[in-house]
């Protein structure tokens, strides 16, 4: 590959590998499978990047980081994506062991952990995309390939299921 | 608006995706729903505890040197010395390597004008050079010491092109910068403290070595110590 389409994709993609690298994490509950599978879609999208010419690199590079994550969920997992991962060991272990990240954050992010954690994987990429990227339910779509309607619908019951574990949930009067 | 119709499109509004006229109709009902007000309060309050709480977790050093590395890789440079996710295993001819990657970014170019003699010679003269007794540099492989080789590429100190292969420890990216010079006598290694960093200097033989890493000078010194001795 030419040494400038290198540099315009570094100059494009690479701004947006902690982002890549969040969403893996949150996907796969466990960062050194985090770190392969990104490194992995990195260089595929490496030889996809003929195909991007315009619009949003962060979107693009993580529906493949999404897509990447899945690939590698069915080739090295027999558990599958359907297993919640509820335990604080890994939700620890998500946190990173770095003292000097600035990871020092509230003791309400355990919880919060744990409750996104133990979603069904189709409830959980629509709330890491949403609260964590803060993307659109356009971007959502694109990213997850599902229509925008079926974004909307699994973020309101990813929140009506996180309300439930954070204790949240008001009594309905009916 | 209906409760019903209310709770449907709540989602959508807390997420600002509704059009102007339908989070018009939402916010006149909200003001006169208690019920409906409580729901949209918890929903809000609940986007807000998600993102000051979620772990966001930024891609390590070492994750991010492998992917330059690939990346370096991929322009054809360096292109059978690192295979994505494997050690690098070969040898490095320090000395050869230098030369024939200056050599090779002017290779196309030689082949177009078929006027630069000049470098084909140097190439040939490294080569013949690092052929020579004495003239091999190993890389050593330190992983059974809890430092695996991470990877290799070509780098630009002091004007030059020079040799770096990259050890980690932990999430600590280890950089070792190595050039031949002139200067056969060697000098042990001196290590200081650049903008946090530990920098440690060397020479053996002909070779000017530099290692640069945030770990602690304890642990960056027994690194060289074993980079040494191999």
């Amino acid at each position: 590959m030419a040494h400038r389409e290198v540099e315009s994709f570094e100059r494009l993609v690479l701004p947006h590998l902690d982002d890549a690298y969040a969403l893996a994490c949150h996907l796969l509950r466990d960062e050194h499978d985090a770190q392969d599978v990104v490194q992995e879609a990195v260089l595929r999208a490496l030889r996809y990047f003929d195909g991007f010419r315009d619009g949003d690199a962060r979107a693009w590079l993580l529906a493949i980081v999404r897509n990447c994550c899945y690939t590698w969920q069915r080739r090295y997992r027999t558990d599958g994506l359907s297993v919640s991962y509820a335990d604080a060991e890994t939700s620890s272990q998500l946190r990173g062991t770095d003292t000097d990240a600035g990871a020092i954050r509230s003791s309400d992010s355990a919880v919060i952990d744990r409750a996104v954690a133990s979603l069904p994987p189709e409830f959980r990429e629509v709330i890491v995309l949403r609260e964590l990227q803060e993307l659109s339910y356009r971007e959502i779509s694109q990213i997850t390939g599902v229509p925008m309607g079926t974004v909307m619908s699994r973020l309101a019951r990813a929140r009506k299921r996180l309300a439930s574990s954070l204790g949240l949930l008001i009594e309905e009067a009916s | 608006m209906r409760c019903a119709e209310c709770r449907d499109a709540l989602t959508s509004y807390v997420d600002g995706e509704l059009m102007p006229e339908e989070a018009e109709t939402m916010r006149d009902h909200l003001a006169s729903c208690a019920a409906c007000a409580a729901e949209h309060e918890m929903l809000q309050s609940l986007s807000r505890r998600l993102r000051e709480g979620l772990a966001r977790p930024r891609a390590p050093d070492v994750l991010k040197a492998r992917i330059r590395s690939a990346l370096s890789q991929s322009t054809g440079v360096l292109a059978d010395v690192t295979t994505p996710g494997r050690p690098w295993t070969g040898l490095l001819v320090a000395g050869a390597l230098i030369a024939v990657v200056s050599g090779g970014a002017s290779f196309a170019v030689a082949r177009r004008e078929a006027s630069r003699p000049a470098i084909a010679e140097q190439v040939l003269s490294s080569h013949l050079r690092s052929l020579m007794p004495g003239h091999l540099t190993l890389v050593p492989r330190l992983d059974s010491a809890g430092f695996p080789l991470a990877g290799g590429r070509l780098d630009y100190v002091g004007g030059r092109t020079v040799a770096t292969v990259v050890y980690v420890r932990r999430q600590h990216v280890i950089n070792v910068f190595s050039w031949p010079t002139e200067d056969r006598t060697a000098h042990t290694p001196v290590t200081s403290i650049e903008k946090g960093y530990h920098v440690v200097h060397w020479s053996d033989g002909g070779v000017e070595l530099w290692v640069a890493s945030d770990l602690n000078a304890r642990e960056l010194e027994q690194f060289v110590t074993l980079y040494r001795r191999e």
